[in-house]
């Protein structure tokens, strides 16, 4: 395993390098600006825990994973045997693995989801986590960079997604799909760092909900705060 | 404001009787006195035609379409506590021949930083000034009071270089571009009568080849038209100040929160960038260490999102219900300057015998 070792900041710094062009054509990111069969995602969701992934089966299937890719490599002579070291320092050891498993199903915790979005923009508030925002205003793909990581963000055909690349190796990725009748959204977020071979996936299965017919509507203000009034939404 | 269709109708019945009473009074003209009229245009926000440099230069429309009113009331407030102008007063257009012009384009203004590109252009077509104003501010600049613009002193620079230029003038200039802005003002309306007063020199400047007789009739009616506008002028020109007056409490708590914000988040990458961390590469700890500076520096940014819908919210009724009434009212003004037009155009016809050009 460790064999492999020095190759992998190189093919991280190969993807990192496609993700990190702002208008990179569709051929490189797999993604575009605009899309004809961009779905609509706007509306008020919450998590069905019933149809979303169990963490733990996720967690089982990712330490098979490892351990037969971990064999593969060892028949191979590529590196030895058994895939996950648990009390090991170096690639793949648990404390990696458990750090990857438990940040995936913290990013992916959200119970709500509202979004708005029109043409140019989407907006997905979260809960307890900053929003996803995404703008469509031409055709190059819009990239954010700050001091603490680097958005993409873009349609693959009616899909949504967006892509962060962090310090230290690691980089997230959420894929928003929704079906015609609009009922239900999946929001699939993949977790990806440097110290672990595999990427690890939670999908999550909101549904639409309607929030509360209420007799007045409230707005934020700046100098009154949220003011309510009543009257109909 | 839906006394503003009656006003008006009041307005046009008190043209006709100007037009019809005799000549004005003696020398009306130099009772105006030598001062020179500021025409302050509303500035350009600045806003790029390209919806993703908005949001790569970090500009909220909205706001920034309240800022190009507001600021020039701003500049009108300090121009009018300084001795030595005549009226000054905002336009919502570029009207026809102000004594002096000045216009601006918001550069940048985000709390922190202003930068403002300011023109001033007298009725000659001299350029008294071309040139970028620029101030920073503080949170500690920032009293809570909307007299208090932590920007003033922007404003200030601005009005004593026009000061500067105006005192190096003498009353004969002064009075040239006085004289020089009232033909303009009648050429546009009577080309027939005044057409061939001025001339426009190859840089652009216009150059007085003879001046209208005293007392010449179609002079003072001339001028009591101009007065009549600069009342509809002075009434739009209360509206920006009404405008000002009321987004001043929301727009300065805005300014406020977004320089605390670039300060913190300032400080916060200083923190943060600085900062060594003691987790081992991989673990739960470094990974949610890092995923958490992501999420709070997106957190913060995404408040100041949330302060300018804030800012949209309270400001934008009243911003929509004031530049209604002044769209009204400068679309009367307009259609009250072609009537002013014919009706000149007849006068002059029953005066000289000769046919107006159509």
């Amino acid at each position: 395993m460790n064999n492999l070792r020095p190759l992998f900041p190189i093919v991280w710094l190969l993807s990192s390098c496609l993700m990190a062009c702002s208008d990179a054509p569709r051929q490189q990111t797999g993604l575009q600006a605009r899309s004809d069969s961009a779905a609509d995602f706007s509306g008020h969701w919450e998590l069905d825990y019933g149809q979303s992934d169990n963490t733990q089966e996720r967690v089982n299937v990712l330490v098979r994973e490892l351990r037969q890719q971990a064999e593969r490599r060892s028949q191979s002579g590529q590196g030895p045997a058994g895939g996950l070291v648990i009390n090991g320092n170096g690639y793949n050891n648990g404390e990696s693995v458990s750090g990857l498993v438990r940040l995936t199903d913290m990013i992916a915790r959200t119970a709500l989801l509202e979004i708005d979005q029109d043409e140019d923009f989407i907006r997905v508030r979260r809960e307890e986590d900053s929003d996803l925002t995404c703008e469509f205003y031409d055709d190059s793909l819009r990239q954010l960079e700050t001091p603490f990581g680097s958005e993409l963000c873009g349609w693959r055909d009616h899909q949504l997604v967006f892509r962060l690349q962090l310090p230290g190796g690691l980089s997230i990725q959420h894929v928003m799909t929704t079906g015609a009748s609009r009922a239900r959204l999946q929001l699939t977020t993949t977790v990806r760092t440097d110290q672990v071979s595999m990427p690890f996936t939670i999908n999550r299965v909101y549904n639409r909900f309607l929030p509360g017919e209420r007799d007045f509507r409230c707005e934020m203000t700046l100098t009154r705060g949220r003011v309510c009034t009543t009257g109909p939404r | 404001m839906h006394y503003w269709p009656s006003l008006a109708r009041t307005f046009y019945g008190f043209l006709v009787l100007c037009l019809l009473m005799g000549p004005l009074s003696a020398d009306a003209q130099e009772s105006q006195g030598a001062f020179l009229d500021v025409g302050l245009l509303v500035f350009d926000p600045g806003i790029p035609a390209d919806k993703a440099a908005r949001s790569r230069l970090g500009i909220f429309p909205e706001i920034r379409k309240s800022e190009a009113k507001y600021m020039p009331v701003i500049l009108r407030d300090v121009l009018m506590q300084q001795a030595g102008w005549g009226a000054v007063r905002v336009l919502p257009e570029l009207m026809d021949s102000p004594e002096l012009l000045v216009t601006g384009e918001i550069l940048h203004s985000d709390g922190q930083q202003l930068s403002l590109q300011i023109r001033a252009q007298d009725a000659a077509g001299v350029l008294w000034l071309d040139a970028v104003y620029e101030g920073l501010a503080t949170p500690t600049d920032y009293t809570g009071s909307p007299q208090s613009d932590p920007f003033l002193q922007v404003y200030e620079n601005i009005a004593a270089d026009l000061q500067q230029v105006r005192e190096r003038l003498g009353a004969a200039r002064t009075s040239t571009i006085r004289e020089i802005a009232l033909l303009r003002y009648a050429a546009a309306l009577a080309p027939e009568v005044f057409g061939d007063y001025l001339v426009v020199g190859e840089s652009g400047e216009y150059v007085l080849q003879r001046l209208p007789a005293r007392g010449d009739p179609m002079l003072e009616r001339i001028i009591r038209l101009r007065e009549q506008e600069y009342r509809f002028i002075d009434t739009v020109d209360e509206q920006y100040v009404n405008l000002s007056d009321a987004i001043a409490p929301a727009y300065l708590l805005w300014r406020e929160y977004s320089a605390e914000q670039a300060v913190f988040v300032g400080d916060f990458e200083d923190r943060v960038l600085g900062r060594k961390s003691r987790a081992r590469p991989g673990s739960f700890a470094a990974l949610e260490q890092t995923y958490n500076t992501y999420r709070l520096s997106r957190i913060h940014a995404q408040d100041l999102d949330e302060l300018a819908l804030g800012f949209n919210n309270e400001v934008l009724p009243t911003s929509l219900e004031i530049s209604g009434t002044v769209y009204k009212l400068s679309g009367t003004l307009e259609n009250q300057y072609g009537e002013w037009r014919d009706i000149l155009q007849q006068i002059f016809a029953l005066e000289t015998g000769l046919t107006p050009s159509p």
